[in-house]
């Protein structure tokens, strides 16, 4: 026993510790609530017959998918943030952390393992949602939007990255759940107010230029996703008015839609990674 | 095994530790003492490599902050409070299993069941809706059926009815004499059959250190003279069974103690310290 042997795979505990957040969450009353509104959501959206609806030009599913989308924008990042920011300050204060860290879990998979469990269990029940609304248009010989679904998709998952990130690393950056969680709701009322009230304020009150207060507008990762999820059935944004000019002129259309996933993909990343660095640094507990 | 040399450790500006110098060796089994706030936890804290510090701290000759999974993988650790872990019991089996070089499941078990405590019947409960005293079984359990060579334990029978601290010490006393351990608590009498050595903290730093069998001449006697503010009648039973005699004066007691029993004399006194003026221990 003196001699030290080989350490357990980082895979082992990785594996252990996502398991244990999984079912954890699966239990949780936040996620029933979660489950009921996103699937709550399509459920009342087919019912309430919002495939014949006509209103901006679109019918059947591609109506519903847009509808759900935009519902997907107002909740799913208000909805990650809360239960995400806790994570990791709520087990420091309640002395969990303390003692998981007493064993050899390495720190890259407690927090890898928590983010990752924490993804599936925002980013599925979305998903599911979704993928019953397709199943019910086809039932229905509805024509299925597939470069649509597989875009929202995609959507979606970089979302539910990008602010499960966000939320990591708040929760790493403070010692008192009070303090993340009102932390969590500045962040999502600064982005929301962003996407009008502040930037109309910022352009009158500096007269900036146009194109500067649109690339200011477009570091707003939920303006990106509301502009990314137009351009799919408004390949001219008609909606956005003269804006729609500088970004199409700056990325086309293509373009555009890549850096609506890779951007806020990109942004999940660096907040998840700084929230890592912030985590091992200092005191764990 | 253990190296400290001069280990600091701030909060803000509140020194917690300051400048502690201790040495452990394989089979060193210390009763860690001290009041609330003496610095215990944050010691016992940093030997698990939770928290950063000054100064010097080896744990196995690694820095438990920076090589932490090869440090615990040979320490086994029961905190003082139960942590509110949502898990059942069955996945904490499970999981604590799945983190251990070993096969650990069996061992939890038989080990609950020598400290009276059913796993079968209760493995589909959370962990966190078990009384107190179930949810530091099972903790116990699942520490000692590694078989580390390091074992912390903070305050580990403060939950445990007599006959789980009597199975519990027992479990204890069946580790190998290479075990290490580190055992925190306020009741030092009861852990004084089981520890070698006792290390008071104070205010942060280690005010005592004192090895119990090396060094002490057993059989000899040191006088002791105590003065309470005020007496009662259950300190003066305590020191009616240590043979005190009222001395000149009210409240004033002499005695003499063996050598050897010192520390479990200071320890069943402590319990009163509010009514003590003074304590004079003298040489024999």
């Amino acid at each position: 026993m003196n001699s030290f042997s080989i350490p357990l795979g980082a895979s082992v505990p990785f594996k252990s510790v996502a398991l244990l957040d999984l079912r954890e969450s699966v239990r949780a009353r936040w996620f029933l609530v979660y489950l009921l509104i996103f699937g709550g959501a399509v459920v009342i959206l087919i019912s309430l017959g919002i495939t014949e609806s006509q209103v901006m030009g679109f019918t059947g599913l591609t109506r519903m998918l847009i509808t759900y989308f935009q519902l997907c924008i107002a909740i799913l990042p208000v909805f990650i943030l809360i239960t995400t920011v806790r994570t990791v300050v709520g087990e420091r204060e309640s002395n969990v952390l303390e003692y998981l860290l007493s064993m050899p879990i390495p720190l890259g998979a407690y927090y890898w393992g928590k983010i990752s469990a924490r993804f599936l269990v925002v980013f599925l029940p979305v998903f599911a949602a979704l993928a019953f609304s397709v199943a019910w248009g086809t039932l229905q010989n509805l024509a299925v939007p597939w470069q649509a679904v597989s875009y929202y998709t995609l959507m979606l998952a970089t979302l539910s990255w990008c602010f499960l990130g966000l939320g990591m690393l708040l929760s790493t950056l403070v010692r008192k759940q009070e303090w993340a969680l009102g932390l969590a709701f500045l962040s999502w009322l600064l982005l929301l107010l962003f996407l009008d009230a502040i930037l109309i304020g910022v352009m009158l009150q500096h007269k900036l230029q146009e194109e500067v207060i649109i690339f200011i507008s477009l570091l707003n990762p939920l303006q990106v996703f509301r502009t990314g999820a137009m351009l799919l059935f408004d390949p001219e944004l008609t909606i956005l008015g003269p804006a729609s000019y500088v970004i199409l002129d700056f990325f086309g259309k293509q373009g555009y839609l890549i850096f609506c996933i890779a951007y806020p993909m990109l942004l999940g990343w660096m907040f998840s990674l700084l929230g890592f660095r912030l985590f091992k640094k200092g005191d764990l507990v | 095994m253990i190296q400290l040399k001069q280990v600091s450790k701030n909060f803000q500006r509140q020194q917690v530790l300051d400048r502690l110098d201790l040495r452990v060796k394989p089979g060193d089994r210390i009763a860690l003492i001290g009041q609330n706030g003496a610095g215990k936890t944050t010691l016992i804290r940093s030997l698990l490599g939770q928290y950063e510090h000054q100064g010097t701290l080896r744990v196995f000759q690694k820095d438990p902050r920076i090589e932490r999974v090869g440090v615990l993988q040979h320490v086994g650790f029961v905190p003082q409070h139960p942590p509110p872990l949502q898990m059942n019991v069955g996945e904490l089996v499970t999981f604590a299993d799945s983190l251990s070089e070993k096969p650990l499941a069996e061992k939890v078990f038989e080990l609950c069941r020598e400290l009276e405590l059913d796993l079968r019947e209760h493995s589909a409960k959370p962990f966190f809706k078990l009384s107190g005293g179930m949810k530091q079984k099972l903790l116990i359990a699942l520490t000692l059926g590694r078989e580390p060579e390091l074992l912390i334990m903070d305050e580990p029978a403060a939950n445990l009815d007599p006959s789980g601290r009597k199975a519990f010490f027992q479990q204890l006393s069946r580790f190998p004499k290479s075990t290490t351990m580190v055992l925190s608590s306020h009741r030092v009498d009861e852990l004084l059959s089981l520890v070698n050595r006792v290390v008071e903290m104070d205010c942060g730093s280690i005010v005592l250190d004192e090895r119990l069998n090396g060094g002490i001449s057993r059989g000899r006697l040191m006088d002791c003279e105590l003065t309470l503010h005020e007496v009662n009648d259950s300190i003066r039973k305590v020191l009616e069974t240590w043979q005190f005699r009222n001395g000149s004066g009210p409240g004033r007691y002499q005695g003499e103690i063996a050598e050897e029993d010192r520390i479990r004399f200071i320890s069943a006194i402590s319990h009163f310290s509010h009514h003590i003026q003074e304590l004079q221990l003298g040489k024999p």
